[in-house]
């Protein structure tokens, strides 16, 4: 008589607790809604050439030209997979009297030009630092050939001048460039 | 909802057994604090059934608030947990089963003042604590976070299964003081640990460049018992089961460790007592995978050199450095090394005043502990855990309502929530002794909302020779 009636007590309890028990107005299913769309930045080239650069033996030179080849950042699969834009940033600090124009090119292994821009730096005056900057947006079919690259060539090309002087061992000032890049990803579940 | 409800039994919870600590008519009350004195002469637990315990337990969230089915943008929601939570809230689960269990009361004389239990039981614990700066990292990227120190310590992560071969003795020393000790040997099924990250990577306004990024990783991943399973050839479950099975029984990694407690009862109604358990380690020269990052790396981007003649020396030197240094900084190590675990080390004290004794014409069924009917107190409960001790403090109702049923009711602050309310029951039917004991029943009526839940039962065949 007593057995059956704690019997029940504890039964109920057991019922109580299992059939209060419930999850309620929760869809786990979100999860497959997941995107994570990191934007990482990320230094790229970088340099400070002295106006002395650009004379050698007392005659000016026009071109300087270097380049990075073997860039494997593009070809990951996850990159190519999941960057939806890309955002070049350039900065030229010029405080040399003349006129730069500066090339950036990218090519794949068999030397092919996939993508370039131009962008001038603004001669100075008086030695004073002039500051130009350019953003490239790489999106579509810009990004896609972008994605193509695997060397990169970067060009100085020193302008005329307007008065016909030129540069020499004794020119003061530099060029100074400097660069990153904003790599926009877009990761879903 | 029943099958949710085991579900959620198989995730394990908090690890803090506030119900049972003291429930001295449940002969797994002695796993909590060897020297509690049970209630019966000896006893048998039914095989696998005599203690099942799961919970979890996440400290800054539920899981409603992540998927709650309110119409809102998953990924805002996720943004808006990333950023709340704190790098310290963590998550947790732990299970523990009794393979089985027994005692008996011994000693010379009427009086048997002494109690030997022991028992076998698998125990699972995991917890991880929120990597918030990872997450802001895969969340937002480093472009929006320019001066930002993403620390890599944020990864930390612990998880286990063992099994526990244990013997414990419970010695009266007189009328006021009991104590008692557990010896405790460790079989290591699976260890995986991740607790010692150390280092940053910061993206800062650059000098040189427009950005110069700075990594300093010491990353250690180490893991026993997984590999061999993990990397077999066969596809055939059957050999993992036999590999697990001998693991199991003293083939894993193997650790020793110590119970200690003490009861202390000034006078017949007052009750003192304190426990400190998994006072143990485990060693790991098994099986081992080890995975480290170590490294020091400042990047600001790649310099050309424009050479005097073209086509002669070029940037790519550079650059070539520059990809050699990024290969060597996240070059993985996989060394494999032995290393010590330290058992998550509980503590549970308790003060406790009983009153209200039965007034009973025939018997007085209640001798050993005076008759009394009730008991209130309060519980402390600390475990070490690798970043910071978690700890609880319960207060708690104790009635015996007639013979054979008992119930507990507590009240818990913890890490998890204020408003934890748990209830337990202890029944006995003939010599078979049945209890169900959980917490957080509030949250029941909607487990989504429930920031820890744990939930013991069990079964046990329990002789009483006295009357």
């Amino acid at each position: 008589m007593l057995d059956s009636k704690l019997n029940y007590i504890a039964c109920c309890f057991i019922l109580l607790l299992t059939c209060i028990a419930c999850v309620k107005d929760v869809d786990f299913d979100q999860a497959e809604d997941l995107t994570l769309t990191p934007i990482v930045a990320a230094s790229v080239v970088y340099t400070d050439v002295p106006a002395s650069r650009f004379s050698e033996n007392g005659v000016e030179i026009q071109v300087v030209r270097d380049s990075i080849a073997n860039i494997e950042l593009f070809t990951e699969q996850f990159v190519i997979d999941n960057l939806v834009r890309t955002d070049l940033v350039f900065e030229a600090t010029n405080s040399i009297s003349r006129e730069f124009e500066v090339d950036v090119e990218f090519l794949d292994d068999a030397d092919t030009l996939l993508d370039s821009f131009t962008f001038n730096a603004f001669p100075s005056i008086l030695t004073n630092d002039v500051v130009t900057e350019t953003v490239e947006i790489y999106e579509n079919e810009r990004l896609e050939a972008l994605k193509q690259t695997t060397k990169m060539v970067l060009t100085l090309r020193l302008l005329p001048s307007t008065d016909g002087s030129s540069l020499n061992e004794n020119s003061t000032g530099r060029i100074i460039l400097k660069s990153k890049g904003l790599f926009y990803l877009n990761v879903s579940a | 909802m029943v099958v949710i409800l085991m579900l959620v039994g198989c995730f394990g919870s908090s690890q803090n057994k506030q119900l049972l600590f003291g429930f001295n008519d449940i002969p797994q009350s002695v796993l909590i604090n060897p020297s509690t004195v049970l209630d019966n002469d000896y006893y048998v637990g039914f095989p696998l059934l005599s203690h099942i315990h799961a919970g979890v337990g996440s400290s800054g969230i539920s899981a409603f608030d992540l998927f709650a089915d309110d119409g809102r943008d998953f990924n805002d929601k996720l943004r808006q947990v990333i950023f709340q939570l704190d790098r310290s809230d963590f998550f947790m689960a732990t299970q523990q089963v009794d393979i089985f269990s027994g005692g008996f009361a011994f000693g010379r004389g009427i009086e048997k003042d002494r109690y030997l239990s022991f028992g076998m039981y698998l125990e699972s614990d995991a917890i991880a604590y929120h990597p918030k700066d990872y997450a802001i990292l895969a969340y937002e990227g480093n472009a929006t976070n320019i001066g930002r120190i993403f620390d890599v310590s944020d990864l930390n992560v612990s998880g286990e299964v063992v099994s526990v071969l244990h013997v414990g003795l419970t010695k009266k020393m007189n009328n006021k003081l009991t104590l008692g000790g557990r010896g405790k040997i460790y079989s290591s099924v699976f260890n995986v640990t991740s607790t010692q990250n150390r280092g940053s990577f910061t993206t800062q306004e650059g000098q040189n460049n427009l950005l110069i990024h700075t990594f300093n990783l010491d990353f250690t991943y180490n893991s026993s018992g997984i590999a061999s399973l993990i990397d077999d050839e066969n596809t055939d479950i059957s050999n993992d089961i036999k590999t697990l099975r001998k693991r199991l029984l003293f083939g894993g990694n193997l650790g020793l460790g110590l119970d200690f407690g003490f009861t202390y009862q000034p006078s017949e109604q007052w009750t003192i007592e304190g426990s400190l358990l998994d006072v143990g380690f485990i060693r790991h020269t098994k099986d081992l995978e080890t995975y480290t990052v170590n490294g020091q790396y400042v990047y600001e981007g790649i310099n050309p050199l424009f050479p005097v003649v073209p086509d002669d020396q070029t940037a790519e030197d550079y650059w070539n450095d520059v990809a050699d240094n990024f290969e060597e900084l996240f070059e993985i190590d996989t060394t494999a090394t032995k290393y010590t675990t330290w058992r998550p080390t509980k503590l549970n004290a308790a003060v406790r005043y009983r009153f209200g004794k039965k007034l009973s014409k025939d018997c007085n069924c209640y001798a050993d502990d005076g008759g009394y009917l009730n008991a209130v107190g309060a519980q402390l409960f600390a475990i070490r855990r690798p970043r910071a001790p978690q700890i609880a403090l319960t207060a708690f109702y104790y009635r015996r309502m007639f013979e054979g049923l008992q119930l507990k009711a507590t009240y818990t602050l913890d890490s998890f929530s204020f408003t934890n309310v748990g209830l337990g029951v202890s029944t006995d039917i003939g010599p078979v002794n049945l209890y169900v004991l959980a917490d957080n029943i509030l949250e029941y009526q909607n487990l989504a909302k429930a920031q820890s839940l744990s939930l013991q039962f069990g079964l046990n065949l329990v002789f009483r020779n006295s009357p």
